[in-house]
C-alpha cells in the first residue's frame, strides 16, 4: 500500500470522532472495516488528510431490534448476517441472501453495512436493500444527530447526504412482518468482481393479494434503486400458483413487473461488458426471478409450523 | 520430505521463499516511475526539479538528463523481429520525445524507499499533446496516424504455406468463412517484475525474476558496454512468469545504469497497477479464416490471415504471429494451407509470448473453424476431425505452413477424451434437453490441438553440467530458470534415475550466470524436454566417465567395468563394488559439461467440454471440462498434471473472462485492477478432468515434449464451440473471446444455424 501522507486518530467515543472530523482544515475519511478506503488510498484516488478510524468506539459495535427496526451500528461486519436467524423473520432471510454476494468471507469480516452506506457504490447490495426498505441512516455531526431517509439519502455514486463532518452511526431497517417472502439475486461475472445487475425483493400477501411489493436493483442506475414502477404492477394482484417451468411466461405478473423496472425504473449506466440494452434486460430477467423467489420463500414460510421464524 | 508434493513445496508453501523483494542490501534505492496517463502523444517537457527537494529522494532523471541512457535492447531471437521492422523505431527507455504507450516511463525517482520514491513522482510534471491514438490493427494497418514518423505501422508481412488456388474455392462442396479475435491478455503472474541491481567495483549483480538469466546478463553487459564477465545474474524464487519475463524491460534498462552511474544498489518492484499498464501483453491478432471441403467432409483448403497488434515498439511480437502461421495447419492433412501475417504497431505496452505464444491463437482458429464446417456438412463434429486427422503412420509429418511433426495420434487422444466426458451421454442430455422448451441450453465442444514446443532452430539447445562430490551426491546445473514449474523436483530425481542413486543425493543449482556461464532459459515449454534431455545426456556421460575412472584404477579394460545403482564394479571378479563419492575421492573431482541440441517437439492432445448456456442472461455455466494431453514420457506426473490445470484455467480465463475494454483516448479501462480484467478464481473452476497419452518424441532419448502449455492452447476453442453448440448460431463473428454474457446474451437472440446456412 502507498498512500499519500495522512494522518491518523482512533478516538473512543463518537464525540471524539465527531470531534476529529469537525476539523475544518483537514480533509478527513471514515475508517470502519477498510474494505473500500484502504484501495481508494493504495490507488491514491483518495488523499484524506486524516483518517478516523471509528473501531475503538464500543458503543458503535452493538445491533438490536427496537420498535420493530432493526438498527445496526456502524462496526457491525457484513459476516454478522451470514446467518439467516442473526436478524429474526423474513428481514435475516433477506439480509442472509444478499451478504453473500458481497466479497469474499475475510473482506466480510472487516466490512460494515454501514460503510457500504457510506461509500454508497452503485453496486452496493446494502444500499439497494436499504432504499428497497425504506431504511433510516443514523448520522451525528457538529450539530447533534439526525435522521435520514434512505430515499433522500443517495445522491449519485460515491455521493450521499451526509455531510462531511457528519459520522454514520447506525443504520435502521424495519423488520419484515409475517406474510412477507424475500428474494436476492446476483448477476456478476465472477465470484470476485461487482454485480452488473442485482435484485433485492420483498412481497408480503394479505388474504391471497399481493398487499406490499418491495424491489431494489443494484448498479442498475448510478445509484441505488426502489423500483417503484414495477411494485405498482403487482400491487393488488392475486398471488396464485408458481408456474411450473423454470421460465416465467411473459404474462406472468413477476415477467411484467421485471419489463416495467427494466423500462421505468432504471435508468442503467453503460459499463465495460454491460452497455444499457444488455443492463435492461438483465434487470428485466433478475426482478422476474427475485419475485419468484420471494413467492417460493413465502410459500415456505406459511407452510412452516407455527413459531418458526426463519 | 514426503509431505510435500515438490522438493521446492515445503519452502514456497509455508512463507519461506526469497523473492527479489525480500532480498535486503544496504543503501538500495527503490526506484518509482513516472508514467504517462496518455497513450499516444508528443511530450513537450518534463521537470523533475521539485521531485528532488521531496525528502528521501535520492534523484529524479527524465530522458534528457540522462543523455547516456541506453535504448531498450531490441531481440532478432529465433527470427521473432527481423532488421527491417526495428530499424528507425528506436525504443527509448524513458520517453524522448513521443509518447507511443498509456503508462510509458516518463521519468524516474530514486529513493530510500518505495513511499518517498513514490511521493517523489508524484511532483515531476510532464507536458505531453495527446495525439491520436491507434489500438485496433485495422486503425494502424491505413497508418493515418503513425507511431513513427515517416514509417509505415506495418512492421512485418509473412507468411506460410503456398497461396491458394482461387478455382479450390470454387469447386469445394463446401465453404466457410469467419472472423476472430483473439483479444490481448494480461499474463498476470503472482510475482511482477522486479529486478534489484548491486554494483560493486567492477562487477555487476542484478537479481531477477527472470526466465533467460543469460539472455539478461548478454543485454546489461552489451548496453553498459562491459564484457559479459563482469555481470551476475541471479534469479530467486520467482512467482511465475508464463513468457512474459524473458526481456531487458525499459525499467531493467534503467535501473542497471543508475545503479552504475550513482554506484549504489538500485532495485524495481512493478506493482500490480503498473504490471497491468506496462507489463507485455499476450495474443492480439484479428484472424480471418476460410475452410473448403469436398462432400464427405475432407479438407481441400485452410487459409487464415492474420492482422496483429503488436503495441507500440517493434520487439519480439514482430515476428510472434508466426508462430499462429507455422502452425495454422492442426491437426489434419489439409493439402493446401496458407497463412498471411501482418505485424502492426498499436498504442499499447507490446505484445510478447505469453503462455501458448502463437499456438493458441492457430488451435483456436482451426478448431472453431471444423466446428463451422461441420455444421455446415451436417456432420458430427468428431467425425469430420476422424476423417481429416494425420495417421499415426505419417509421421513425422510433413505441414504445408513449414513443420515437421515429430510424432502423434491424434484419434487416440480424441477418443480418450470422449470416452472420459460421456461424449453420447451428453448428446443424449442435449437432445433431451431440445425438446423440452424450458430446458437451459446445452452445448459440447471439442479442440483437437497441436503445438509446438522447445523452441525454434538456434535455440534448441541447452547447456548444464553434472557433479560428483566425495560425499557421493551430484551437483546438476543448468541454463534454465524455474518461475514456478519445479525443476528442483524434477530435474535431480531424473539425473538420479540414470545414476541409480537417491533423488535426495542429487542436487539443482539453476538460475545463477556465475554457477552456470551458458544457458537459454525457461521458455517455450522446453526445460523437461531440452534441459531434461541435456541431463539424461549428461548423466550417461558421468557414468561413462567414472567407468572410465575406475578401469584405470583397477587396470582393467573399460568394457570390464559395470555401472550399477551408483557404483562401480569388474564385471567379472567379484570385487565390492566402489560408490561414487570413493572414486572422486582415489580419483579427484569429477564433472562433466554438457551442450545437448535436442529436435522441436509437436505436443498435442484433445479437450472436450459442455457448458450450459443461460440465454436470458448471457451466463456459461462450464459442467465438465476433459483435457487429454500428450507431452510423449512424462518425467513427473504431479507436475505435469498440475501443469495442465493450471493452464486449462488460463485457457477458461481467455475463453470466458479476460479481455479489457479502451476508452476512446486509447487507455485501456483497468483502473479498478482486477475488477476491470477478471480472471478466472477458484469459484469458476469447473470440475477438470486431466488425462493422458504417451507418445514420445523421436527427437530426444529422453523422449519428452513440452507440457506447460496445452490448456491455454486447447480449452478455448472447446469452451467457445460448446457454447456455440448449445446456442446453435449461424453466425460464428457473434461469439468473441471473452464470452461475456452480453455477448453471450446477444449472440442467443441472434438467428439459428438451421435458418441461417447459405
Amino acid at each position: 500500500m502507498k498512500p499519500a501522507t495522512f494522518d491518523y486518530v482512533a478516538p473512543r467515543t463518537v464525540a471524539e470522532a465527531v470531534e476529529a472530523l469537525g476539523d475544518p482544515g483537514r480533509e478527513a475519511q471514515v475508517l470502519a472495516g477498510g474494505q473500500s478506503l484502504i484501495l481508494e488510498m493504495h490507488l491514491q484516488r483518495s488523499r484524506p488528510e486524516l483518517v478516523v478510524d471509528i473501531n475503538r468506539i464500543p458503543e458503535l459495535d452493538r445491533m438490536s431490534v427496537e420498535d420493530g427496526e432493526l438498527r445496526v451500528g456502524a462496526l457491525i461486519r457484513h459476516a454478522a448476517f451470514e446467518a439467516a436467524d442473526a436478524v429474526p423473520g423474513p428481514l435475516g432471510t433477506l439480509l442472509s441472501r444478499a451478504v453473500v454476494n458481497i466479497a469474499h468471507p475475510p473482506i466480510r469480516s472487516r466490512g460494515t453495512m454501514a460503510g457500504s452506506f457510506g461509500w454508497a457504490h452503485p453496486a452496493s447490495e446494502w444500499c439497494a436493500v436499504g432504499v428497497a426498505l425504506d431504511a433510516t441512516v443514523e448520522v451525528t455531526g457538529p450539530e447533534g444527530p439526525r435522521a435520514l431517509a434512505a430515499r433522500d439519502y443517495f445522491l449519485g455514486p460515491y455521493r450521499t447526504a451526509r455531510g462531511p463532518r457528519e459520522l454514520i452511526t447506525a443504520v435502521r431497517m424495519p423488520l419484515l412482518g409475517e406474510h412477507t417472502g424475500v428474494g436476492f439475486i446476483e448477476h456478476r461475472r465472477t465470484h470476485f468482481c461487482f454485480a452488473q445487475v442485482a435484485v433485492a425483493a420483498a412481497l408480503t400477501v394479505h388474504d391471497g393479494v399481493i398487499g406490499d411489493a418491495r424491489i431494489g436493483l443494484v448498479n442498475s442506475a448510478d445509484r441505488p434503486v426502489r423500483a417503484r414502477a414495477a411494485e405498482r404492477t403487482l400491487l393488488g394482484a392475486e398471488f396464485g400458483p408458481l408456474p411450473a417451468g423454470r421460465r416465467l411466461p411473459d404474462t406472468h405478473p413477476f415477467a411484467r413487473a421485471g419489463r416495467v423496472a427494466a423500462q421505468e425504473d432504471a435508468v442503467p449506466v453503460a459499463e465495460p461488458y454491460a452497455d444499457v440494452a444488455y443492463k435492461r434486460q438483465a434487470v428485466a430477467v433478475l426482478v422476474g426471478r427475485t419475485l419468484r423467489e420471494a413467492a417460493t420463500d413465502l410459500r415456505a414460510r406459511l407452510a412452516a409450523p407455527e413459531g418458526d421464524h426463519r | 520430505m514426503e509431505q510435500w508434493t515438490r522438493r521446492e513445496d515445503e519452502r514456497l508453501l509455508s512463507g519461506k521463499g526469497r523473492y527479489v523483494a525480500d532480498i535486503s542490501v544496504p543503501g538500495c534505492l527503490d526506484a518509482a516511475f513516472v508514467r504517462s496517463p496518455v497513450a499516444h502523444g508528443a511530450l513537450r517537457a518534463v521537470d523533475c526539479t521539485a521531485a528532488r527537494e521531496v525528502p528521501g529522494v535520492a534523484g529524479a532523471w527524465s530522458a534528457a538528463d540522462l543523455p547516456d541512457l541506453p535504448p531498450v535492447p531490441y531481440t532478432l531471437l529465433a527470427g521473432l523481429a527481423t532488421e527491417d521492422a526495428v530499424a528507425g523505431r528506436e525504443w527509448p527507455a524513458l520517453v524522448k520525445d513521443r509518447v507511443r504507450y498509456p503508462g510509458e516511463a516518463l521519468a524516474v525517482v530514486l529513493a530510500a524507499d518505495r513511499y518517498r520514491a513514490e511521493d517523489g513522482a508524484a511532483e515531476v510534471t510532464a507536458t505531453i499533446d495527446p495525439l491520436p491514438a491507434v489500438v485496433t490493427p485495422a486503425a494502424a494497418l491505413d497508418d493515418s496516424v503513425r507511431l513513427f514518423d515517416g514509417l509505415s505501422n506495418t512492421v512485418l508481412r509473412g507468411e506460410a504455406g503456398q497461396p491458394i488456388d482461387p478455382s479450390v474455392w470454387r469447386d469445394a462442396a463446401a465453404v466457410v468463412e469467419a472472423r476472430y479475435r483473439q483479444q490481448l491478455l494480461l499474463p498476470s503472474p503472482m510475482e511482477c517484475r522486479a529486478v534489484l541491481a548491486v554494483p560493486e567495483g567492477d562487477w555487476l549483480t542484478v537479481w531477477s525474476g527472470h526466465q533467460m538469466p543469460h539472455r539478461l546478463r548478454r543485454e546489461l553487459a552489451a548496453l553498459l558496454g562491459w564484457s559479459t564477465d563482469r555481470i551476475r545474474v541471479v534469479v530467486p524464487d520467482t512467482g511465475g512468469a508464463f513468457g512474459s519475463k524473458s526481456a531487458t524491460f525499459p525499467e531493467f534498462v534503467v535501473v542497471a545504469h543508475l545503479a552504475v552511474r550513482l554506484g549504489r544498489p538500485v532495485c524495481w518492484i512493478e506493482d500490480r497497477r503498473e504490471s497491468m499498464f506496462v507489463a507485455t501483453r499476450g495474443r492480439g491478432q484479428d484472424q480471418s479464416v476460410r475452410l473448403a471441403a469436398d462432400a464427405e467432409g475432407r479438407l481441400l483448403a485452410y487459409e487464415l490471415t492474420i492482422d496483429a497488434d503488436i503495441g507500440g515498439y517493434p520487439h519480439l511480437g514482430v515476428g510472434l504471429p508466426m508462430q499462429t502461421a507455422w502452425m495454422a495447419t492442426g491437426a489434419y492433412t489439409t493439402p493446401h494451407v496458407h497463412a498471411t501475417v501482418r505485424s502492426v504497431l498499436t498504442n499499447t505496452m507490446v505484445t510478447y509470448p505469453y503462455r501458448g505464444a502463437g499456438r493458441p491463437e492457430a488451435a483456436s482458429a482451426i478448431e472453431r473453424t471444423m466446428d463451422l464446417l461441420a455444421r455446415r456438412l451436417g456432420i458430427d463434429p468428431i467425425e469430420l476431425r476422424r476423417r481429416n486427422f494425420i495417421p499415426p503412420a505419417a509421421f513425422p509429418y510433413a505441414t504445408p505452413t513449414g513443420r515437421r511433426y515429430d510424432s502423434g495420434n491424434y484419434a487416440a487422444a480424441l477418443d480418450l477424451a470422449l470416452e472420459t466426458l460421456g461424449y453420447e451421454e451428453w448428446r443424449a442430455e442435449q437432445a433431451r434437453r431440445r425438446a423440452d422448451p424450458d430446458a437451459l441450453p446445452l452445448g459440447i465442444g471439442v479442440s483437437c490441438y497441436v503445438e509446438r514446443s522447445g523452441g525454434e532452430p538456434g535455440g534448441l539447445h541447452e547447456f548444464g553440467s553434472l557433479e560428483a562430490h566425495e560425499d557421493g551426491t551430484v551437483t546438476a546445473r543448468c541454463g534454465t530458470a524455474s518461475t514456478g514449474q519445479g525443476h528442483e523436483t524434477v530435474f535431480p530425481a531424473l539425473v538420479a534415475t540414470v545414476l541409480g542413486i537417491p533423488d535426495a543425493q542429487v542436487r539443482l543449482v539453476e538460475g545463477d550466470t556465475d554457477e552456470q556461464p551458458d544457458g537459454l532459459g525457461s521458455f517455450a515449454s522446453r526445460s523437461a524436454q531440452v534441459a531434461g534431455a541435456m541431463l539424461q545426456h549428461a548423466a550417461t556421460r558421468l557414468i561413462e566417465e567414472a567407468r572410465a575412472r575406475a578401469a584405470d584404477l583397477w587396470g582393467l579394460p573399460v568394457d570390464e567395468i559395470e555401472w550399477a545403482d551408483g557404483t562401480v564394479h569388474p564385471a567379472h571378479d567379484g570385487a565390492a563394488a566402489t560408490g561414487l563419492g570413493d572414486l572422486v575421492k582415489s580419483t579427484g573431482p569429477l564433472r562433466v559439461e554438457d551442450r545437448y541440441e535436442a529436435g522441436m517437439a509437436f505436443p498435442f492432445g484433445a479437450h472436450a467440454a459442455v457448458t450450459e448456456v443461460d440465454p436470458d442472461l448471457g451466463t456459461v455455466h462450464v459442467l465438465r471440462l476433459v483435457a487429454v494431453d500428450d507431452c510423449g514420457v512424462v518425467l513427473d506426473p504431479a507436475v505435469v498434471h498440475g501443469q495442465a490445470v493450471g493452464s486449462a484455467v488460463q485457457g477458461i480465463g481467455q475463453a470466458l473472462y479476460e479481455g479489457m475494454t479502451f476508452g476512446a483516448d486509447g487507455v485501456p479501462n483497468l483502473a479498478d485492477g482486477f475488477l476491470d480484467y477478471l480472471l478466472p478464481t477458484s469459484t469458476e473452476i469447473p470440475p477438470i478432468v486431466v488425462k493422458e497419452t504417451r507418445t514420445p518424441s523421436p527427437g530426444t532419448p529422453l523422449g519428452a515434449k513440452g507440457a506447460g502449455e496445452s490448456g491455454c492452447i486447447g480449452t478455448p476453442a472447446a469452451l467457445v464451440n460448446a457454447v456455440a453448440d448449445a446456442l446453435r448460431i449461424a453466425d460464428p463473428d457473434l461469439l468473441q473471446m471473452p464470452l461475456t454474457p452480453d455477448r453471450v446474451w446477444r449472440a442467443a437472440r441472434a438467428p439459428k444455424h438451421e435458418e441461417g446456412t447459405r
